[in-house]
């Protein structure tokens, strides 16, 4: 039993549609309580982790260890101006930012995320089709900074924007072929290969050791879809200011921090989904969203320490990149999987 | 072809204006650029947001005093700047240094020179993206930060030099101090290095990129590191020695390569033969007086000077030189400063040419340019 049905025989007493309507409204307000607590777990991990790689302390100021200095920071974001240019598109400018956050939560509730002990399965969206959804929704992002960048009528602002598209527009082709790797894979062993589901539990081996092209292929197109160095063109804060963003100030800028921050946890959710095994682990299949959480930290370290560690890669060689090598491994990668669907079996 | 060149000169180019308080540029210099796209077609440099009329106020004071001025004009080597302007001043008013004195100074100048040139390391990371050495350099740095605060009180502004020798000999804490820097940096240095040249994102950024033909170099008076990366083997040091730096044993590091990534390595080099220097300086440095008793502090304000002379040194920037008149009174005539990062940087014109922005940057962050200089 998941968590949508025990809402649902909650409030069972009012007719069936009423019941699922407000068992919907209920699980969207967890996820975005959800969302908003990894959020803050995030930024508060990166600045302790990035201060340890820098050899600094860290926020320690505010509450012990410096725990509620994102609480500190987040009411100053709230409370400060939030400026508006002059001369901008005002209906794309406002909304900007509310299609990063959106697209953000949207990707949010369409991940599996297996079964914690007594409350059972914590997924949220029952599709058939949830890796299409999936992508969909990840794709909604990428609007919202463009639009952000056009609409603030500023030239490192349009700049940032036109290299995000560049950026988009060479990494998502290769991402693709390698998920429709994954998605023959898993049609071997499932009648339902695009439920995300059905995908991650086809997984008796994690699809990353047999693909392992297919997992660097898709780990880079995360960096460069979380946008953090070396894929940072198009916020690139030595050159364009802060890209798309520039105008930005009080909780609207909050609002694409998060998105930053946000889609690097996705990221790294989306790979130990696919190809790591997601919520499979060695013992109790009940502790599955721990399996989930473990996975994805250590994915998240992982990237902190690339963000941290490597300058920023030029905008020509990363289209050229995504073009010239990543799309041709991706194709070579999307042939290997063809022949252990069909001759191994896996 | 004529067509095509007439398309070009009424295509529109986009304006954009880095600086004066971009978060690239050094200080507050301002990038006019004129782009095609991504492609910079013009660059054109504006400078003077930091003007202070430093070599006015020189001249309204007297000879000891102008010495905190020189401190801040290029603030991360303040050593190099004093000195620079006490090998005029006292060719001026003719009060030779004594030979401790002369000793300490070389110590002092190549520990400001390490200091900043690791400032410039970590600026070039964060030009480039890179987050973490920019703290590796600067823990590094403090460390001879440490050692200018046991010797004079101040981390940054020193004014520890002054006319006739140094305001206060150097003792055996210190010395301890210096010795054991020189042993623990090299490694350190050699990580900081590792950190950058192990990296191929790096490499890509930097190899080939902002090529500057010797010729270019010397028609723009580029000096310093600049130059000896466009494999022209001059140095204030070797060509002309002042102070002792003719009893020392160090090498000139040039590079042939011309470009971003010769004149990173040519600077980190210097930093090693810095080392070098400063071990050999520390085991010479001779017994004596560390101060001419000609310039005591009740006969400094009434030190005069006439004549005129030009001094060049050889600071972290490059061939910083400086201009004294005395027409016989206690305050100089006029003083004028060649400063090494304004002719450096005059060769962005050249360099910006028909390269990408992100390229741009990491020009303008090899050039090493420290405001209070460029504009005095």
């Amino acid at each position: 039993m998941d968590v949508l049905t025990r809402l649902a025989h909650f409030f069972a007493p009012l007719t069936h549609y009423v019941a699922y309507i407000l068992a919907y409204l209920f699980e969207s307000i967890f996820l975005v309580i959800f969302v908003t607590i990894v959020l803050v777990f995030m930024i508060y991990l990166f600045r302790k982790y990035m201060a340890r790689v820098q050899l600094r302390i860290g926020p320690n100021r505010v509450g012990k260890f410096g725990l509620l200095q994102l609480m500190a920071d987040g009411l100053k974001l709230a409370g400060k101006e939030s400026i508006l240019p002059k001369g901008r598109d005002d209906l794309p400018f406002r909304i900007a930012p509310l299609i990063v956050f959106i697209g953000l939560v949207m990707s949010f509730a369409i991940l599996p995320y297996g079964d914690f002990y007594w409350i059972g399965s914590l997924t949220i969206t029952h599709s058939n089709v949830s890796v299409i959804l999936l992508f969909a929704a990840i794709a909604i992002m990428p609007i919202g900074e463009i639009l952000a960048g056009v609409s603030s009528r500023n030239k490192y602002a349009i700049l940032g924007a036109l290299r995000g598209v560049a950026k988009d527009v060479s990494f998502e082709v290769p991402m693709m072929i390698s998920v429709i790797a994954l998605v023959m894979m898993a049609s071997a062993r499932t009648s339902e290969p695009l439920n995300l589901s059905d995908l991650v539990s086809s997984q008796i081996i994690p699809f990353g050791i047999p693909e392992v092209i297919g997992l660097l292929v898709f780990f880079i197109s995360m960096i460069a879809r979380a946008s953090y160095s070396p894929f940072d063109m198009g916020e690139s804060d030595s050159e364009l200011v802060s890209g798309h963003s520039t105008e930005y100030s009080g909780m609207r800028f909050g609002m694409f921090y998060m998105g930053l921050f946000g889609s690097i946890f996705l990221s790294s959710m989306m790979v130990s989904l696919l190809y790591l095994g997601g919520y499979n682990g060695p013992f109790s299949s009940d502790a599955g969203f721990v399996y989930l959480l473990i996975k994805t930290v250590v994915l998240v370290l992982i990237a902190f320490t690339v963000w941290l560690s490597v300058p920023r890669i030029r905008i020509d060689r990363f289209v050229n990149m995504g073009w010239k090598y990543l799309l041709p491994i991706s194709i070579i990668n999307l042939i290997i999987a063809g022949i252990i669907t069909l001759g191994v079996g896996l | 072809m004529i067509q095509e060149e007439q398309k070009n000169e009424h295509r529109e180019w986009t304006e954009l204006n880095m600086g004066p308080q971009h978060p690239s540029t050094h200080g507050v210099l301002r990038l006019k650029v004129k782009l095609d796209g991504e492609t910079v077609k013009e660059v054109e440099p504006i400078i003077g947001y930091l003007h202070r009329n430093a070599e006015k106020i020189c001249e309204l004071d007297y000879y000891c005093d102008s010495l905190i001025y020189f401190d801040r004009m290029d603030y991360v080597a303040a050593m190099n700047m004093e000195v620079g302007y006490l090998e005029a001043a006292e060719k001026l008013l003719n009060i030779p240094p004594p030979e401790r004195a002369q000793w300490i100074r070389v110590i002092m100048a190549e520990l400001g020179r390490i200091a900043a040139h690791l400032v410039w390391a970590g600026a070039f990371g964060l030009d480039l993206g890179m987050l973490s050495p920019f703290f590796y350099c600067f823990v590094q740095r403090e460390k001879i930060l440490r050692i200018f605060t046991e010797i004079c009180g101040s981390r940054q502004e020193t004014n520890y030099m002054s006319i006739g020798g140094v305001y206060q000999d150097i003792n055996e804490n210190i010395i301890y101090m210096i010795e054991e820097f020189t042993k623990e940096f090299p490694d350190k240095l050699e990580e900081i290095f590792n950190a950058f040249v192990k990296n191929d994102i790096f490499m890509s950024r930097n190899k080939g990129i902002g090529i500057l033909e010797p010729d270019v170099a010397i028609q723009y008076a580029v000096t310093g590191p600049m130059l000896r990366a466009s494999g022209i083997e001059y140095d204030v040091r070797k060509a002309e020695p002042y102070l002792v730096y003719d009893k020392l044993n160090f090498d000139i590091p040039v590079s042939y390569k011309k470009d971003n990534l010769a004149r990173f390595l040519v600077r980190f080099e210097e930093m090693r033969q810095s080392v070098r220097i400063v071990k050999q300086a520390i085991k010479k440095i001779p017994d004596g007086p560390y101060f001419n008793p000609k310039a005591k502090k009740s006969l400094m304000i009434r030190l005069r000077g006439e004549g005129e002379v030009y001094a060049r040194t050889e600071s972290p920037k490059g061939e910083f030189g400086v201009y004294l008149v005395g027409d016989g009174g206690v305050k100089p005539y006029r003083v004028r400063v060649r400063s090494p990062s304004l002719r450096n940087l005059s060769v962005i014109r050249h360099l910006g040419k028909d390269v990408l922005i992100a390229d741009l940057i990491a020009i303008s962050g090899t050039i090493d340019l420290v405001f209070g200089e460029v504009d005095r």
